[in-house]
């Protein structure tokens, strides 16, 4: 086990410097700069120099990428070019109030889909299971943007129950209950696009499962039914849903870019489109790179949650044969 | 724009919305089909304003009330509020409310000074016209208690105009020989020679020199004056009380304020919304009680709620088709458009009207020469106005020695015409008046090829360099004055000039001269009505027409007549917001 959290984290700063690079270039690759938001024939091409050279953007790009690197090692995010702000003061605020939303709606669909999926999967085909299936139908299908300016227009506009946007009322930061109201619309939004995989997921793996020997052997002997489901079925069928979850634990940072900024939510999702816009390539590097921290974290607890369910892969493990 | 450099394109608005709308188009169907910088407004602009009802909705009995609070909506964050620094909407429209200007502009576009200018009256000008005198109110105090004297603008000036600084106040500012601080409040600033656009050059506002004149002038750039509250003093009737990055920013009604005419509005919220289409539903939600622009294709759903005033009239800016007269800019090393009538030709060829009526919905004004329509350099009739005849194009493209080739389009000279017009990608308005240009023109024998580029690398690689065939675009008339030397004469070619379409016109190049070398109005009205008559006879571009942005206003929000908001000048939509009050 060690050898493997060795090796893993060892392969996970490999990935972290890749992705830091091929971001970096990639970012220094699309039309325009930092300076767009000054950009304008007018501008004469001596102050546009000097413009650059405050901004620190005339430096060749290795050196740039290099000194980029330095600060971060130092705990250094760095400085938003046009206005020199810190960029870790920008975004930690952000990434709390995308864990805020996302954490709801990740929470009340986990709660709601996996329990019905199994349940469905007793059932398959009953009343239940074709109307998850419908709900899933419209999950997928819907975009998500789309379905919250639905809401937006008939709960906000129309009936007037609801905010329309943002995360608390000016004024009321803070503010629980204020919160939990502009939580409805978003988080609605985004529960069903979660809802929809985690409860195909759940339903899916079970029934896999509910056909193998093993089970059938359960069932031979006599068990309860409910004893075969609960105690033989679903420890198996939790390994590949645990996989998903675990891939998806990233989004609970990165965000929803659509749906925060249908919603003005203030998290790390609409941050980076307005970042990418105003080309604040510090602030887009910071984001990419907390977003692949989270992704390699994921993925890890995903291999750890996995060992913890699954016997066989623990034992492999402890002989050192990882996969 | 701080500066108002009138020739600043229609800029960083646009860059923004463009991009901005780039990145959400596939985020929102809504937006998509809202223009970079949505036109609006107004063939008869003040009759559809008075006309609508709701457009004044202040009555005399109604007196005003002090307190309450007024959430203005946005989709872009503020940068900076160094007024040495602001380039962008954002940050203008903010420091606006924390930063007194040395002078304001009325309704029409005048210099004047306001009970709320840092001057106590207009300038006095010296005989020879070099010499501008200011005198600032010796009451003007900074919010922590220091006076604002002749210090602060003499640091300001000099600062913006020391190439080290990277101020884009720069080209406003760099006629200026020097300047004497004759006592306290009383400064005298010599021009190199005589420049009547001046004037609008000190609509400007100050930095405070207690605070700053010890930071090296390379570092300003990076001093938190203008981006961290504590350490930033202002001195308008607001102050700065909040900033919740890439949320919102609040300015409270300073109790300190030094001026006699004192703010209604307790506080002032600026939103920032994700997009254009989240700011609109939060304005017809009620949310936010003001936007400076709607998107055209959301005008309608806006001036159907009851609960908002919505003003239309054109703005100042124009747009225009411009020609590239260099021969290197084309395929085969040779530009159509050096003939006088086959310029003439396209003019008449094109349905100026028709795009107004049914792209600007009928808000956009015809435009026949670069100058703020309305204002006292209008040269009105003088402008030829080329209405729509496509015969009379056809004839005069033949009078050119244009003959149709084997497949209709005309050719000359072994030449075919056929170009490319480039616009910025992501401007809706400008994608179908780019359609509108190639029909029009294919029905006289000209083919086009419309081709949308992403506004920073078109900036970049075709406008600055002056390197394109055609384009289709537009030019801000923030600052009043008809002054338009640098984009039309041959003294500024690219790189350095904006003339980016290398137009010669000798007399033109002298009348410009002219227009700015005396300071009597009468006589300069007088030559830009001669530049009028010349350059739509002679047509570097084919003016198109002038727009503007509809403003949406919460009824809660009232004023005067006389302080009602005025679409067109820039900024003109918090027009006296010192004198406005909330219900």
């Amino acid at each position: 086990m060690t050898e493997y959290l060795i090796r893993r984290t060892l392969q996970s700063v490999l990935v972290l410097v890749l992705i830091s690079l091929f971001t970096f270039m990639l970012i220094h690759a699309a039309p325009g700069g930092p300076r767009q938001i000054f950009l304008s024939p007018g501008l004469s091409p001596e102050v546009a120099k000097i413009q650059a050279h405050n901004m620190g953007l005339d430096r060749p790009l290795p050196l740039q990428y290099l000194s980029w690197v330095g600060d971060l090692l130092r705990g250094d995010l760095g400085y938003t070019f046009k206005n020199n702000i810190p960029v870790g003061e920008i975004i930690w605020p952000t990434v709390k109030n995308t864990m805020v939303l996302m954490g709801a709606a990740w929470l009340l669909s986990l709660v709601i889909a996996i329990p019905w999926g199994i349940y469905n999967s007793t059932a398959e085909y009953g009343l239940s299971d074709h109307t998850a299936s419908f709900l899933s139908y419209i999950g997928f299908a819907m975009p998500t943007f789309w379905f919250g300016i639905i809401l937006q227009e008939i709960f906000a506009l129309k009936l007037d129950w609801l905010p329309l946007s943002d995360m608390y009322t000016i004024g009321k930061k803070g503010d629980i209950g204020n919160l939990i109201y502009h939580l409805v619309l978003p988080v609605t939004v985004l529960s069903l696009g979660f809802l929809a995989g985690y409860m195909k997921y759940a339903r899916a793996s079970m029934l896999e499962v509910l056909d193998q020997d093993y089970i059938r052997t359960a069932r031979a002997k006599g068990l309860k039914e409910r004893r075969v489901v609960f105690r033989h079925a679903l420890r198996n069928a939790l390994i590949p849903i645990i996989t998903v979850i675990g891939l998806d634990l990233p989004i609970l940072v990165s965000g929803a870019a659509l749906t925060e900024s249908v919603f003005n939510w203030p998290g790390m999702g609409r941050l980076f489109v307005q970042m990418a816009v105003a080309r604040e390539y510090s602030v887009l590097m910071a984001i990419a790179l907390i977003t692949a921290v989270f992704v390699i974290v994921g993925n890890f607890v995903a291999d750890i949650m996995y060992a913890i369910v699954d016997p066989r892969v623990k034992l492999s493990r402890r002989g050192g044969a990882a996969a | 724009m701080k500066s108002p450099n009138k020739f600043t394109v229609l800029l960083s608005v646009f860059a923004l919305a463009g991009a901005l709308l780039t990145g959400c188009n596939s985020n929102n169907k809504a937006n998509s089909s809202s223009s970079a910088s949505p036109s609006a407004p107004a063939s008869e602009a003040s009759s559809s304003a008075s006309a609508s009802p709701s457009a004044s909705p202040s009555a005399d009995a109604n007196q005003p009330v002090d307190g309450g609070n007024l959430v203005i909506s946005s989709f872009s964050d503020v940068v900076n509020l160094n007024p040495i620094y602001i380039q962008d909407t954002a940050s203008q429209e903010t420091a606006n409310f924390i930063l007194s200007y040395l002078y304001d502009l009325d309704r029409h576009g005048s210099v004047v000074a306001d009970p709320w200018s840092l001057a106590a009256e207009l300038p006095t000008i010296s005989s020879d016209g070099l010499t501008y005198t200011v005198k600032l109110r010796p009451e003007a105090k900074w919010s922590d208690g220091q006076p604002v004297t002749a210090d602060d603008l003499i640091f300001t000036i000099q600062t913006a105009i020391n190439k080290d600084a990277g101020s884009p106040l720069i080209s406003t500012l760099d006629k200026i020989e020097k300047m004497t601080k004759v006592d306290d409040h009383t400064v005298d600033i010599k021009l190199k020679s005589v420049y009547a656009p001046f004037l609008y050059s000190l609509h400007l506002q100050l930095a405070p020199s207690h605070v700053l004149k010890d930071v090296p002038v390379k570092d300003l750039v990076k001093n938190p004056y203008g981006a961290d509250i504590a350490k930033t003093v202002t001195n308008g009737p607001w102050k700065w009380t909040e900033w919740q990055k890439g949320q919102y920013l609040t300015f409270e009604a300073d109790p300190n304020y030094w001026g006699s005419v004192k703010p209604h509005i307790q506080k002032l919220t600026y939103k920032i919304y994700a997009d254009q289409n989240t700011e609109i539903q939060a304005i017809l939600k009620g949310e936010a009680d003001l936007t400076s622009a709607v998107p055209l294709p959301l005008l309608d759903t806006v001036k159907a709620n009851k609960n908002l005033n919505v003003i239309l009239a054109p703005g100042p800016q124009y747009e225009y088709l411009g020609f590239n007269f260099k021969d290197d800019n084309f395929p085969d090393k040779w530009s159509p458009f050096k003939g006088q009538k086959t310029r003439q030709a396209i003019a008449y060829a094109l349905n100026r009207q028709g795009m107004v009526d049914n792209i600007l919905k009928g808000t956009g004004a015809l435009m026949n020469a670069p100058f703020l329509p309305g204002s006292w350099a209008d040269p009105g009739d003088e402008a030829v106005n080329y209405s729509y005849d496509p015969e009379k194009a056809k004839a005069l493209l033949a009078e050119d020695g244009w003959k149709a080739g084997k497949d209709g389009i005309l050719e000359k000279d072994g030449h075919k015409f056929s170009f490319e017009l480039q616009y910025n990608a992501g401007n809706s308005r400008r994608e179908q008046v780019a359609a509108v240009i190639q029909q029009n023109l294919k029905d006289v024998g000209i083919e086009v090829t419309p081709k949308a580029i992403d506004f920073s690398a078109w900036v970049e690689q075709n406008l600055t360099p002056g390197k394109y065939p055609a384009i289709l675009m537009g030019w801000s008339l923030s600052t009043p004055d008809p002054d338009a030397e640098s984009i039309f004469s041959s003294k500024y070619f690219p790189p350095a000039g904006q003339n980016q379409g290398w137009y010669k016109n000798e007399k033109l190049d002298d009348l410009w001269v002219k227009g700015y070398s005396t300071v009597d109005q009468s006589e300069r009205a007088a030559i830009y009505k001669e530049v009028g008559k010349e350059i739509s006879t002679d047509l570097p571009y084919v003016f198109l027409y002038q727009y503007g942005l509809p403003e949406a206003v919460s009824t809660k929000v009232q004023y005067a007549e006389d302080d009602k908001p005025e679409p067109t000048i820039a900024y003109g939509y918090f027009y006296h917001i010192i004198n406005w009050w909330v219900k």
